[in-house]
């Protein structure tokens, strides 16, 4: 069985969840007998060194079967290229690599149009679609957080996401919901990492038969569990991810600050992430401001540490380091990788009580979860999990090994025949 | 005087104000080269100038502004004099430089002029008015000989497959909005019955060309449709557009399409089609079809005439006027409206979707040029319908009408909306007579079935 997998971004050139899953599953179908996975990741022309004159795809970097789209003419409200080369060089690349499942990990850089030239151009083909977040259902970047005031979404309509991008009419968003179902048409089942997002997208109007959960696997990179020596305190968080705006990481400054105010500063935050430059330009400041008072302060009363990016290879040494993974994302995350790294090297997790993170941490049993956005709930449940007996180990015993890459291969080969 | 325009294929203009409160001008003479025009007093537009210093200009209507059009080529180098003679006798005179610019400039400079005098406070009645006098028939003509130019030379390409037996050929024009082309090509197709139809976009700018045929040529290979771009070399308007691009339709039933105007029904096309089978030739010939917004109400249920009538005050003498005036039934009722949504005769339809059998369209002579840029040639069209003895009907075809965003348009587009509904008044004045008027009208064909 021939798999050509369609993914935003190599992982290797810009981090993010969902490239991250989808080359997980590449590497895990190269193991698996009679399947050959093709890649085919969608760059933007910002990567131009890697663009070649009149080719509109490429390998990437001398490895069997990957490949880069290189997408240019995008237009990003209604998610096309405008290129009709781009788009012939596609249909010939289908017809050359002629794969039986079409496996879309997103559309963004492609087009959803692409959806329906995959159909046409290959009528036989199974088309499997991955929805790693709500693009489709929110013209916002896909995150369903009101602008008018953070709120969270729970469902768009016109004149909603016309409040939220005002420079469009409602008219606008009710086509750009039309034009994307017309190219989901074409789609034979679409995945979700999380629960309820199939109730999300069914109540957005894609039918619940064609709507399956498949988890997002990982290889174990923690390898043989070492024993945790023994700590007297459990007071040390750390935050891994993005620090851009609806990470909240600006969340869980404000709630260092209520507890130095309160007096309470017996802890540690380690801040390991980067992309700040995907960040606001207001939320960017306020990041680096604080990052910066933080930095001036005498060693003994800093609280919050700034690591900077890493590896995946890294992981495990940033992980050691801390007893509790913050988190505290204000947008309902579709999945939440972090949590299954966290849970990796068995370590709780405090988190929003939202999207991905309130189906998959069970308050009071493996984690503990704080009303999102709420700072002030957060720094009441980092006092607590500093200071409760016992509590660090009744919750870590709970931690269950997250999904593996294998058994999400094995998933989506269910889906594929 | 503020301005002098001039274009090499007979159109002049010109911009000023005069206080002429005490002694009225009766007469202006521009002489040119080898030209001359002649305007009367009254065939100046007359305006409030707020803008004028000293309060001159706030009460009385002293801004003028004059337009002729000779259907002939003049001279436009050299000095121009402009003469104004007052009704005592006194002429005032003038040397001017002209400028020199295109028909199509002149036109615009008139139509935006024409709605700010009308943004200033002038009653529309009022615009009417001075277009009566004598300025509204030279603007047809300047636009008559403007739209035979644009259309002369149209660029027709193809796309997609070879068509069959049609039934149908949907034209659209586009009013500068290629990504109508590729959202109309997506949720047209796909649906059942839509095979049968072709797709014919015409182009009123021709700025945009490559755009839109890059985007035909790729949305003839997405979804699989035959779609053809004809171009026209500037904006002709609603009306020369869709008439050039019917003549390269290959059907014998044109379906006309606003851009904005897509499919509610998922068997839309099929249902149009069990239509025109299943219905008599006389409900079929030019029909309409319930048209919703964005929000689910309905948009359009048919048309119908109203008249708004209306007094001015010129030099302390009152004139009556009366200006048609077209309403859609049902327009913002809930989407089930069982009145406004049932198949019947109605004076008129819009023209966001018209279906007419190509032969009595043609035996029409299409829609009426003389509609500037777009508005009121459809109620036009249905009203010469029915004079010819075919009564549009409304069948309950559903679509939605994207119309949207619809506070504010370009000043030109303004202007031509109410030099239309002048036009479409003085062509349908005996509207009443005909028993045209009303929701319920009484012209036989329209009561008969209603």
């Amino acid at each position: 069985m021939k798999v050509l997998l369609l993914s935003l971004y190599h992982p290797e050139l810009v981090r993010g969840g969902a490239q991250q899953v989808c080359y997980e599953l590449f590497e895990a179908l190269k193991a698996k007998p009679d399947v050959e996975p093709v890649l085919l990741c969608a760059v933007d022309p910002s990567f131009d060194q890697l663009y070649k004159s009149g080719a509109r795809i490429t390998g990437f970097d001398g490895r069997p079967n990957e490949f880069l789209f290189l997408s240019r003419d995008y237009d990003g409200f209604w998610h096309k290229t405008s290129s009709r080369l781009l788009i012939e060089s596609y249909v010939e690349f289908l017809l050359s690599v002629r794969p039986d499942v079409v496996h879309f990990h997103h559309f963004l850089l492609f087009g959803v149009d692409l959806v329906t030239v995959t159909r046409r151009t290959l009528p036989e083909a199974r088309i499997v679609f991955t929805l790693h977040e709500y693009i489709p259902i929110c013209a916002e970047r896909g995150q369903m957080v009101r602008k008018l005031d953070g709120a969270q979404c729970d469902h768009a309509s016109p004149v909603r996401c016309h409040q939220c991008q005002p420079e469009h009419g409602p008219e606008r968003f009710f086509l750009r919901e039309q034009w994307i179902k017309r190219h989901f048409e074409a789609v034979d089942l679409f995945t979700t990492p999380s629960r309820f997002m199939i109730d999300l997208y069914t109540r957005w109007g894609l039918e619940r038969a064609r709507l399956a959960h498949v988890p997002n696997g990982q290889q174990n990179r923690a390898g043989a569990r070492l024993a945790e020596p023994p700590r007297a305190k459990r007071n040390r968080f750390g935050f891994f991810g993005q620090l851009v705006d609806n990470k909240g990481v600006r969340v869980l400054f404000e709630a260092v600050d209520q507890l130095r105010r309160e007096g309470f500063t017996d802890f540690t935050v380690e801040i390991n992430g980067d992309n700040i430059a995907a960040a606001t330009s207001e939320h960017r400041a306020l990041i680096e401001d604080y990052l910066e008072r933080e930095a001036e302060r005498p060693a003994g009363e800093r609280l919050v540490v700034m690591n900077g990016s890493y590896e995946v290879a890294q992981l495990r040494q940033r992980m050691m380091r801390v007893d509790w993974c913050v988190v505290p994302s204000v947008w309902k995350e579709a999945f939440g990788l972090v949590i299954s790294e966290a849970w990796m090297f068995g370590r709780p997790v405090i988190a929003s009580d939202i999207g991905a993170m309130a189906e998959r941490v069970r308050h009071e049993w493996n984690g503990l979860l704080f009303n999102a956005g709420d700072a002030a709930a957060l720094a009441a449940t980092l006092r607590r999990a500093c200071t409760e007996p016992a509590l660090w180990q009744a919750l870590s015993q709970h931690i269950e090994a997250p999904a593996s890459d294998d058994a999400m291969a094995e998933d989506f080969l269910k889906l594929y025949r | 005087m503020e301005a002098l325009f001039l274009s090499p294929d007979g159109g002049v203009l010109i911009l000023g104000w005069v206080y002429d409160v005490l002694d009225a001008v009766a007469w202006m003479r521009i002489t040119g080269a080898d030209w001359r025009l002649d305007l009367d007093g009254p065939c100046l537009a007359r305006v409030r100038r707020a803008d004028l210093p000293g309060g001159l200009g706030g009460a009385a209507e002293i801004g003028y502004f004059g337009l002729g059009f000779g259907d002939r080529t003049i001279g436009c180098a050299g000095a121009a004099v402009v003469e104004i003679g007052l009704r005592s006798g006194v002429v005032l005179a003038a040397e001017a430089t002209p400028s020199v610019i295109s028909g199509e400039q002149i036109r615009e400079i008139a139509l935006a002029y024409i709605a700010r005098a009308h943004r200033a406070g002038e009653a529309q009645i009022r615009t009417a008015g001075y277009l009566g006098h004598g300025m509204g028939e030279q603007l047809l003509a300047l636009n008559r000989s403007i739209v035979g130019r644009l259309v002369a030379s149209p660029y027709l390409e193809r796309f997609g497959p070879e068509v069959g037996e049609l039934a149908g050929s949907i034209v659209v024009c586009l009013y500068g909005k290629p990504e109508f082309l590729f959202l109309q090509a997506a949720l047209f197709s796909n649906r059942p019955g839509i095979g049968a139809y072709e797709f014919i976009y015409v182009l009123n700018s021709p700025e945009l060309a490559e755009a839109v045929l890059n985007e035909a040529r790729s949305a003839a290979a997405i979804y699989g449709l035959a779609i053809s771009v004809v171009v026209l070399a500037g904006n002709a308007g609603f009306a020369a557009a869709n008439n050039v691009a019917a003549r390269v339709a290959r059907c014998g039933r044109l379906l006309f399409v606003n851009p904005d105007v897509f499919p509610k029904d998922p068997n839309w096309a099929l249902r149009h089609s069990a239509v025109l089978l299943s219905r008599p030739a006389r409900e079929t010939t030019l029909f309409g079809g319930t048209l919703y917004y964005d929000n689910g109400s309905l948009m359009h249920g048919g048309m119908y005439l109203d008249l708004d009538v209306g007094a001015t005050f010129a030099r302390e003498q009152a004139s009556r006027w009366g200006l048609l005036r077209v309403e859609h039934y049902g327009k913002g009722a809930p989407p089930d409206d069982a009145e406004a949504t049932r198949p019947r005769p109605v004076t008129a339809v819009t023209g966001a979707f018209i279906s007419v059998e190509r032969d009595w369209f043609e035996a029409l002579s299409g829609f009426s040029i003389d509609y500037m840029l777009g508005h009121y040639e459809d109620a036009d069209l249905c009203l010469r319908s029915l004079e010819g003895g075919v009564a549009p009907w409304l069948h309950d075809l559903k679509l939605w009408h994207l119309e949207g965003g619809g506070g504010t348009r370009q000043e030109p587009h303004e202007g031509a909306a109410h030099v239309n509904r002048w036009l479409f008044t003085t062509r349908w004045q005996n509207a009443g007579a005909a028993g045209l008027l009303g929701r319920n009208p009484a012209h036989p064909l329209l009561s008969a079935n209603a």
